[in-house]
């Protein structure tokens, strides 16, 4: 078992530490999609397609965002970068013979696994059972549902973790988590899906980065992409989180340096 | 034998937005592009060979944590050269890694939320340590600093004491070459503080641990380390051995003479007198060589003398007589 490995392991049992937080957390989640489902039935009433959508679709789009969204907290990630870096604590990973952004991203991928068994899962199960939700469009569409997922966390990761690293020059940890909270309910599909956009927003917002954190999983899984397209847009995602890869590893290396000359 | 640790003129600056005082000022360092230069290490020099046991002692902001930083990696020297273990740290700070153990008396690199043992089966991963040696080692340190009570007990449950004591294990696991303490046994009280002493000075003379640890403590530096470094005011003022600071820093023996009945002024042309309470009278001896016959004789028996003592001055004395001096000799120098 490798350093990281054991960081995942790590990252899932400190979450354990803290057992009354999965209540609340399950409270929180089953609120919040309670209310996105809510909305979208208050949109539809009456009415049972818009724009070919119908109001199944919507439920499950509202469920399915829940699903992509509700383990990884770019909150926690943000904070977690920030502080380590704005204390100095930061130094105490120079020291060790690992990668600190790798090792971010693998306690990440541990508390965000704690997440998904624990609250996750029961609050779909639970929302689910009451309204019903639809199967993915094709077993295609299912299975490159969850390499979506996995490309959606690495995307959520790498963004979070960039403006936790702006944190060390911008000196402040809570403006730039209300700042990514804003862009992530608009730009992700969080809120409102792009086919809902008004053109030319729909194409925009489809292109950026954040799109893949709740659009293009969903998308898929209701079969709004098909064949080609799913697999195109997988392509884009990738590229995206190489561009993003690209821009952590040099703010990183920049703030390891100004750690390192001007002693933080 | 090359030395394990060679500082050659190394000095750090650090560079700070100039700030301005009040409102107006306020604005003016938000644009402002002047800077003031901090120097925190200024062209200290010395060798460390292996297995040697060094104190780095100064009071705060003497420059102690920047010279330990640049010497495990983290921080880059403006000027002068370092190596360690015939690395440059900075620039091959991973493989330097590996080789040395870093303990921070102010930071832990403990898992909080975790049971102990956690920590320490993670500091396997992190450092690829071969199974049989890790147990060892842990079973070995943990026994000497007796960890064994709480190691499947959260960090975040122990006492300071109790984490410092694990903070030391851990950096140790991975047989490092040489442990850099910074300030180990800040906030720990007396027993506690006795056991990492005793560690500490157990594992450098049996496994050859090198030991290099600052501390505003003497008592660490005098069981720890036979080897002193000072620092002040970011320069090297002393290094050698802890014994010869006495006289490398000029520091007198204090005399009390005590009379039965009040002699007098009594003038001695040995030794210097510093406060006359009639029958209590203090001296201050400020040439070593001469001895306490020598005072006796020339006090002689005809006054009524009842008790005779005479004071080495503690280390701690000595360097506070030192920075006193030093900080008059400052103020009075335009």
């Amino acid at each position: 078992m490798s350093a990281y490995t054991a960081f995942v392991r790590s990252g899932f049992l400190t979450s354990l530490a803290y057992r009354s937080e999965v209540w609340a957390n399950i409270f929180g989640k089953l609120v919040q999609v309670f209310a996105r489902v809510a909305i979208w039935l208050a949109v539809y009433a009456g009415v049972t397609a818009v724009d070919g959508i119908s109001i199944g679709d919507m439920i499950t789009y509202a469920l399915l965002g829940g699903v992509v969204m509700g383990a990884t907290r770019y909150d926690r990630i943000i904070r977690h970068v920030g502080t380590a870096l704005k204390t100095g604590d930061v130094a105490v990973w120079l020291l060790k013979p690992v990668h600190y952004p790798l090792y971010l991203l693998s306690i990440e991928a541990g508390a965000s696994a704690y997440t998904f068994l624990l609250a996750v899962v029961p609050t779909i199960v639970i929302v689910a059972l009451v309204y019903g939700m639809h199967p993915p469009a094709s077993l295609f569409h299912g299975v490159m549902f969850a390499a979506y997922c996995g490309l959606s966390f690495i995307i959520h990761f790498l963004c979070a973790a960039i403006f936790g690293v702006l944190a060390f020059w911008l000196m402040t940890i809570f403006s730039l988590e209300w700042l990514l909270q804003s862009l992530i309910s608009l730009l992700s599909g969080l809120l409102i899906p792009f086919w809902f956009f008004p053109e030319p927003f729909g194409s925009i917002a489809s292109h950026q980065p954040l799109a893949w954190l709740v659009y293009y999983p969903s998308a898929v899984w209701l079969g709004r992409l098909d064949i080609g397209q799913t697999l195109l847009y997988f392509g884009f995602g990738i590229a995206w989180a190489g561009l993003l890869t690209l821009a952590l590893t040099l703010l990183w290396r920049r703030a390891a340096s100004r750690i390192t000359v001007h002693g933080g | 034998m090359t030395p394990l640790i060679e500082a050659r003129g190394v000095s750090k600056r650090f560079r700070q937005h100039k700030r301005f005082p009040g409102l107006l000022g306020a604005f003016k360092t938000l644009v402002t592009t002047e800077y003031t230069e901090v120097t925190a290490v200024n062209d200290i020099s010395f060798d460390i060979a292996a297995g040697e046991a060094v104190g780095y002692l100064g009071p705060n902001g003497a420059g102690k944590s920047t010279m330990i930083k640049m010497m495990t990696g983290i921080l880059v020297p403006s000027d002068g050269t370092l190596s360690v273990l015939g690395r440059t740290p900075h620039l091959e700070r991973m493989a330097n890694a590996r080789q040395i153990g870093v303990v921070f008396g102010q930071r832990s690199q403990l898992w909080w939320d975790l049971p102990l043992i956690d920590s320490f089966t993670l500091h396997q991963r992190i450092y690829d340590i071969p199974l049989t040696r890790y147990q060892d080692n842990l079973k070995r340190f943990s026994e000497l600093l007796d960890l064994k009570p709480f190691l499947d007990r959260a960090v975040r449950q122990l006492s300071l004491g109790q984490r410092m004591r694990a903070e030391i294990v851990m950096s140790l696991l991975h047989d490092p070459k040489i442990l850099f303490l910074d300030e180990p046994t800040i906030g720990l009280d007396v027993v506690a503080k006795d056991a990492v002493r005793r560690f500490l000075a157990e594992i450098n003379r049996e496994r050859g641990v090198t030991i290099i640890l600052t501390t505003h403590d003497l008592q660490d530096i005098e069981t720890i380390c036979p080897r002193l470094i000072m620092v002040d005011h970011a320069k090297l003022i002393f290094d050698g051995q802890l014994g010869k600071l006495r006289s490398a820093l000029g520091s007198a023996r204090r005399l009390t003479l005590e009379f039965a009945t009040d002699p007098g002024p009594v003038v001695l042309s040995t030794a210097t007198l510093t406060n006359d309470d009639g029958l209590i009278k203090h001296y201050l001896l400020e040439r070593e060589e001469v001895s306490l016959v020598q005072i006796l004789s020339e006090v002689g028996s005809t006054r009524d003398l009842k008790d005779v003592a005479l004071h080495e001055p503690n280390i701690e004395e000595v360097i506070r007589t030192f920075y006193q001096r030093r900080n008059t000799a400052s103020a009075t120098t335009p």
